[in-house]
């Protein structure tokens, strides 16, 4: 008979994790065979799974009720790390969102951010039974604004969307009505053009080149370009693991991190870009699961932000790859090189554990 | 326990990622499935590079297989257009290293990235070794830059018959369209031999199948396709009397043609001033462009073939055929030679008075009151039909890129071009080669040819032999003889002792060489441009002509003092081959 802990384990979501982590390792070292760096990649991604995998038991053993009384501290401490990016920060890519870390590289904050808010927001959403009418969704919107203006003045326009998907899953679930939900949502869409005054001027050519990477092949559109042709040229089976030429001949720029998929695409084919789109389903669902069987409303919210935030990764960054999407900047979950965004998922996937852990009062 | 109401929406949200990934699923089903083949021929594109490797082209030898034109290695700075990112960088940089225009490079890189993207567009040909060697130091900062290797058109001797080999240039759009076979950027023969045989001597350009980087940097070697080299060409040109022949009329203007009567080989073709075509070999620069068809001279122009005079006396030779041929004189006939000729009011003066001369004496006197006699007798009808039989008024159809057709006029040409009736005045012009009649001294070489065969009217001829690049033969050309022109033989016999008395003792004695019997006919033409034309066209041995030698000088003044010792040069030193072939000549 097994213990009683291994029973209260979501196997399948820490399998599924597993598959993808090793799925990502793989495509990583295709990713970057044949530069200089390919050695240095890999001991970073195992140095960064290993941080990943402490973060991933610990945050499976801290109960998210526990945390509800740190709510405002982190809520501050989330802005203050965010504030300082854009003070301390190292510019790469044209955007300021690294700290760096000594031996550990450059860290991401507004990845950790994304977790900061999931968590502080299901505990204010949890703490109103009702969202009865437009006005109550206020406090909510503005819990989410703050953090998500600082990081658009970093700028990643990426992230920033990530945080509304996942403030508008988790107004759901915690009862908005579908009315209001859609008001603002027609609100913000009526006030898209306004926005494209505060885009910078690579924003709005990717935006141009989205509607048409031919205007500027070489530009902006290239890309685009490159990464259709690299993953439409896979076909059915792929030219076989390592043998991409569009990722060995580096016809990709940001191959290993942002544009990963396009590596498994050209490589692995429409057959290893299924199994990896089934992968993140199977993930999402468990998630999702887990939410629904939580044993109370917070821990519902906390997963389904953890679930949406995935979600809304993998569609926005396989979507922007293959053109269904403008291109922004932001990565494919447990695939793309960078340990910030491998440690956000990895503590999401404990805090995940921990909720289906507790499913059952203790 | 009923379930909280989250959980419905929690579905939802289920739903709602099924849904978006099925989207995800259908894009990469079209993009792969469906449009993968597509997608694949543009990766292959992407990483494929096919580069021409030029064929060595063939070399070009003379008669005894002295070469006269090989290749030299060299190379050719070219940008790939599809791999420049920023074109006006690439300018800025190229053009003060490869000392071209940038408005040159921005408009030759948008003309091949409109054309052929992915083919290399040339910007400097035989680039010089400092180039090259900064160009490769620099391969990081120039994406789309390539070295290629591609060898050039060696004139071993500068201008040595400059104008029968002729030099290469970049296909024209027009060559393009007329020629097929053809690419652009590949090199063609412009002019001379090089255009006439230019399929023979090219040879077969080879690919080099490459793959490349995003920087369009060149790494692994997938397929290649050897270039064969091109076939060389033996010549009949003979290299030793061509410079002599070049001695001849160095610091002049003028031309000479030494051929075989016998089978047309062209043995001497040579036009002064010449032009040196190494100047082509790396694309020619501007500058010495602007001084070649600048020069007053008109150095690139082949007087032998491309340019017609007026021959003067030499054409009294069509005269006095045409005399003998139609029966108004013989060997016999007595002239006045009274140094004036009457024709109504009108009086024509000759140089000198020569008492009474038979036609023999008249001819080596160059009596023009004899042709003029002759020239009356038979009228311009006759004159005319027996230019045109000795294949004057007409290319001769020499393997020759450009040749004139000089002009043997008629009643009907001149009231059709000049608007004026034909007068008497204008056959006795055209009876000693003045007036309206022009030549090419090609032409004059066959003609005299057809005398001293005794009829053998030959197609004359630059190209020999080809050689495969192992050196032996693919193929030779048999002489052509165009057609037998139907002299009577008292007509060559009576003219060919006229034109032996010419240079034994007569106008022509200049050309005299001890030892070798030489026949033939000088030429003063006054022209409207300056002095007179010197002439001289002759053949030796001459009781078996093997040699016609034809020299002309523009604005030479007399052919016998200007343009027969040339001729006498040419003779002499052939004498020895000539006296040997022919089992000895007259003393």
């Amino acid at each position: 008979m097994r213990a009683k802990w291994a029973r209260d384990v979501d196997w399948l979501l820490l399998g599924v994790t597993a598959a993808l982590v090793l799925y990502g390792v793989v495509m990583l070292v295709s990713a970057t065979r044949g530069t200089p760096e390919g050695a240095a990649f890999l001991r970073a991604r195992l140095l960064h799974l290993v941080i990943g995998l402490v973060a991933l038991i610990a945050a499976a053993s801290i109960d998210y009720r526990r945390l509800a009384a740190w709510t405002p501290m982190l809520y501050a401490a989330t802005l203050l790390l965010l504030a300082s990016v854009l003070i301390l920060g190292e510019a790469r890519l044209g955007a300021q969102r690294w700290l760096l870390l000594g031996p550990l590289g450059g860290f991401q904050p507004s990845e950790l951010a994304k977790l900061a808010i999931i968590v502080t927001l299901a505990r204010h959403l949890d703490s109103f039974k009702t969202l009865p009418r437009l006005r109550s969704l206020v406090p909510f919107g503005t819990h989410v604004a703050l953090p998500m203006l600082l990081i658009l003045r970093q700028p990643d326009m990426g992230t920033a969307l990530v945080l509304l998907g996942i403030l508008a899953a988790m107004l759901y679930v915690a009862g908005a009505r579908p009315r209001d939900l859609a008001a603002v949502a027609a609100a913000a869409a009526g006030a898209l053009p306004l926005f494209w005054n505060f885009l910078h001027d690579y924003q709005r050519r990717r935006l141009a080149a989205f509607w048409d990477p031919t205007a500027d092949p070489l530009g902006a559109g290239y890309a685009l370009i490159q990464a259709k042709i690299a993953v439409g040229s896979g076909q059915l089976f792929g030219k076989g693991l390592f043998a991409g030429t569009q990722n060995l001949l580096r016809f990709i720029p940001e191959q290993h991190t942002d544009f990963i998929f396009t590596v498994v695409g050209e490589e692995l084919g429409l057959f290893g870009a299924t199994v990896l789109l089934i992968l993140y389903l199977v993930w999402v669902w468990r998630a999702l699961a887990i939410a629904a069987g939580a044993r109370d409303r917070h821990g519902a919210l906390i997963a389904t932000g953890i679930a949406t935030m995935v979600a809304f990764h993998v569609v926005v960054n396989v979507g922007m790859t293959i053109g269904l999407m403008p291109v922004t900047g932001i990565p494919l979950p447990l695939l793309s090189y960078g340990g910030s965004s491998l440690l956000t998922t990895l503590a999401g996937t404990g805090m995940l554990l921990g909720i289906w852990h507790r499913r059952t009062g203790l | 326990m009923i379930a909280p109401t989250w959980t419905v929406r929690i579905v939802h949200l289920v739903i709602a990622v099924v849904v978006l990934f099925v989207v995800l699923e259908g894009r990469l089903w079209s993009l792969q499935a469906i449009q993968g083949p597509h997608y694949l021929r543009l990766s292959e594109q992407n990483r494929l590079r096919d580069y021409v490797v030029r064929a060595p082209r063939g070399v070009i030898y003379d008669r005894r297989g002295q070469p006269l034109v090989t290749n030299r290695a060299a190379f050719t700075i070219s940008v790939l257009p599809m791999e420049v990112r920023d074109r006006p960088r690439l300018a800025d940089t190229l053009a003060p290293l490869l000392g071209l225009d940038r408005a040159e490079i921005l408009s030759r890189l948008d003309a091949g990235r409109r054309q052929r993207p992915f083919e290399p567009v040339a910007l400097r040909r035989d680039a010089s070794k400092t180039v090259v060697m900064t160009v490769e130091e620099h391969r990081l900062d120039l994406p789309g830059v390539i070295v290629q290797a591609e060898p050039v058109r060696d004139h071993l001797q500068g201008g040595f018959a400059a104008h029968a080999i002729g030099y290469l240039g970049e296909i024209t759009e027009d060559d393009l369209r007329l020629r097929p076979g053809y690419r652009q950027g590949d090199l063609i023969g412009k002019v001379g031999v090089e255009r006439i045989y230019d399929k023979i001597l090219r040879g077969a350009d080879g690919r080099l199948q490459v793959e490349v980087d995003a920087t369009g940097r060149p790494g692994r070697v997938l397929g290649r396709e050897v270039a064969r080299s091109g076939q060389s060409l033996v010549l009949n040109i003979d290299a030793g009397l061509q410079a002599i022949a070049e001695e001849g009329l160095r610091g002049r203007t003028g031309a000479v043609v030494a051929l075989d009567p016998r089978n047309g080989e062209i043995l001497v073709l040579a036009s002064t001033p010449a032009f040196n075509p190494n100047v082509f070999s790396g694309g020619i620069s501007p500058e010495n462009w602007k001084r070649l068809t600048g020069d007053r001279g008109l150095p690139l122009l082949n007087r032998a073939t491309e340019a017609a005079y007026e021959p003067g006396s030499v054409f009294k030779i069509v005269t006095g055929t045409a005399a003998l041929g139609e029966g108004i004189a013989h060997r016999g006939s007595l002239f006045n030679c009274t140094g004036a000729y009457r024709l109504g009011g009108w009086v024509f003066r000759d140089l000198a008075a020569y008492g009474t001369v038979n036609f023999i004496r008249g001819t080596q006197v160059s009596c023009n009151v004899m042709f003029w006699t002759l020239g009356r007798a038979l009228g311009e009808g006759p004159i005319e039909r027996w230019a045109k039989l000795l294949g004057l008024g007409r290319p001769t159809g020499a393997d020759v890129a450009a040749e004139a057709a000089g002009l043997i006029p008629s009643a009907a040409w001149k009231v059709r071009t000049v608007k004026e009736p034909w007068y008497p005045g204008d056959t006795l012009n055209m009876a000693i080669g003045q007036g309206w009649v022009l030549v090419t001294p090609l032409q004059v070489a066959r003609m005299v040819g057809v005398i001293a065969t005794g009829g053998t009217m030959v197609r004359p001829r630059l190209a020999r032999r080809v050689l495969a690049s192992d050196g032996t033969e693919v193929m030779s050309w048999a002489p052509e003889i165009v057609e037998r022109v139907p002299l009577p033989e008292h007509v060559v016999r009576t003219m060919q002792e006229g034109l032996r008395a010419v240079v034994d003792g007569g106008t022509g004695r200049a050309a005299a060489v001890p030892g070798l019997a030489i026949a033939g006919k000088t030429g003063s033409s006054e022209n409207p441009r300056g002095i007179p034309h010197a002439w001289f066209a002759g053949y030796a041995p001459a009781d078996n002509p093997a040699l016609v030698v034809v020299v002309f000088v523009e604005h030479g003044w007399r052919g016998g003092v200007r343009a027969a010792p040339i001729a006498r040069a040419i003779f002499a030193a052939a004498s020895q081959s000539l006296l040997s072939q022919s089992g000895g000549g007259r003393p």
